[in-house]
């Protein structure tokens, strides 16, 4: 017999062990939601029935913990999050694979994650602060608290949001709902079970770095992405205008006519590289936004 | 030994995999204001009368699954008692494949039906 809905919430994630850590989050929001509602309805209509027997009737419908850890887990082997695909096929030729990149959708949602996140990156470092700063100096006021409380509270909507940015762009599994606790009922014991919450703090360590990362990101794909267009396009401009390669003093240099495919070839590698290199950190970006805003 | 109930219990679990979503659709877009889980649950209870097809928490990673292909979209209300609420409601794209996936369960119905009957 299960004696609560924080038992069944624990035996349910037990059973989901090994699942993907963003199916746990969904699967333990939506259990709580229900059973908390449906143990409500039943209780108005039948006031006589003891807690214990009420959640057993809920749960008995709700299905048992490892009754719906089965229904996530076939849900989740058959829905694969937006971008991914098949991994490309082993027998393709080295070229081919390494042109392959251009057609993977992975790779341009990375590199558009890279170009936004300076912007992003930019809005949660500056929320953060200011959130962080007003917090601290209201604190000596009872509505510093009430503020404390919206402050925590607006990271977990934004981590939600930044989930849903990852999730579309970078084609890594995040949840799509934010957990809630019930446990403090009070604005100090709600707070209280926030400030010992340690997804709250990797939540705000995320956001705190997500702008020196967006930096880098930005800066990495505009200097690789222009050089790349610079070399491609300097033979192009030479021969239209005058405009010499390099001039020193007064001495000019001009492309000589043989080096043209050359620097073709030059500027279309480095922007394949740099096609990889994106997909590479958006993988990478990816891992480590999941082990910061979801709970595990 | 048949173990006929575990058996029974998959054969339903195997179907119940798209009528799952072609029956949501369908509620959802029957209903003129957005609905949560529990309010779904409950109307799949007066349908189904006593018996029970599906256990209500297999609902919702259908619902999720719908929501990640577009024919639902979602949003969280708080509520009065309790944690804050997913409100499920139809897209356009949903109404669309609702159409659609009416006609293969009907094709699919006739179908089986006559198969069962044999004639």
């Amino acid at each position: 017999m299960i004696k609560s809905i924080e038992e069944y919430l624990d035996l349910l994630k037990t059973e989901l062990n090994g699942s993907d850590a963003a199916t746990i989050q969904d699967a333990l929001a939506d259990a709580e939601e229900h059973l908390r509602a449906a143990l409500a309805s039943l209780r108005e209509k039948q006031p006589k029935m003891s807690e214990e027997e009420a959640l057993n009737q809920v749960i008995e419908q709700y299905g048992s913990p490892d009754e719906t850890a089965s229904a996530y887990k076939e849900v989740e082997r058959r829905t694969l999050p937006s971008l991914a695909r098949e991994s490309s096929n082993q027998q393709d030729s080295a070229f081919k694979r390494f042109l392959s990149v251009y057609e993977d959708p992975k790779a341009w949602g990375a590199l558009l994650y890279m170009l936004i996140s300076l912007v992003t990156g930019i809005v949660y470092f500056t929320w953060v602060v200011t959130g962080l700063s007003l917090s601290l100096s209201l604190a000596i006021f009872i509505f510093g608290l009430f503020f404390a409380v919206f402050f925590i509270v607006s990271l977990r909507g934004l981590a939600l949001l930044e989930g849903r940015i990852v999730e579309g762009l970078l084609g890594v599994r995040m949840p799509r709902r934010s957990l809630f606790f019930q446990k403090g009922t009070t604005w100090f014991d709600r707070l209280k079970t926030n400030l010992t919450d340690k997804q709250v703090w990797l939540t705000l360590a995320y956001f705190f770095l997500q702008m020196p990362l967006g930096v880098i990101y930005f800066t990495l794909i505009v200097t690789l992405f222009s050089l790349s267009i610079a070399l491609m396009a300097a033979p192009l401009v030479q021969s239209i205008t005058d405009f010499p390669i390099l001039s020193i003093g007064i001495m000019r240099y001009y492309l000589p006519s043989w080096a043209t495919p050359l620097f073709l070839l030059v500027g279309f590698l480095i922007w394949t590289l740099t096609m990889h290199l994106g997909r590479l950190i958006g993988q990478l970006h990816g891992k480590y936004a999941k082990m910061f805003l979801v709970t595990d | 030994m048949i173990d006929s109930a575990t058996l029974t219990k998959k054969f339903q679990k195997e179907m119940n995999a798209g009528i799952a979503s072609l029956v949501l659709l369908s509620v959802l877009q029957k209903s003129a204001e957005p609905m949560y889980g529990y309010q779904i649950a409950k109307l799949f209870e007066e349908y189904s009368g006593d018996a029970s097809f599906m256990k209500q928490g297999a609902l919702y990673p259908v619902l999720h699954s719908l929501e990640s292909s577009g024919l639902l979209e979602s949003k969280v209300e708080p509520s009065v008692s309790g944690p804050p609420r997913r409100y499920y409601e139809i897209t356009v794209e949903g109404s669309q494949m609702l159409v659609i996936w009416q006609g293969v369960w009907k094709q699919m119905k006739s179908f089986v039906d006559r198969a069962i009957k044999g004639g």
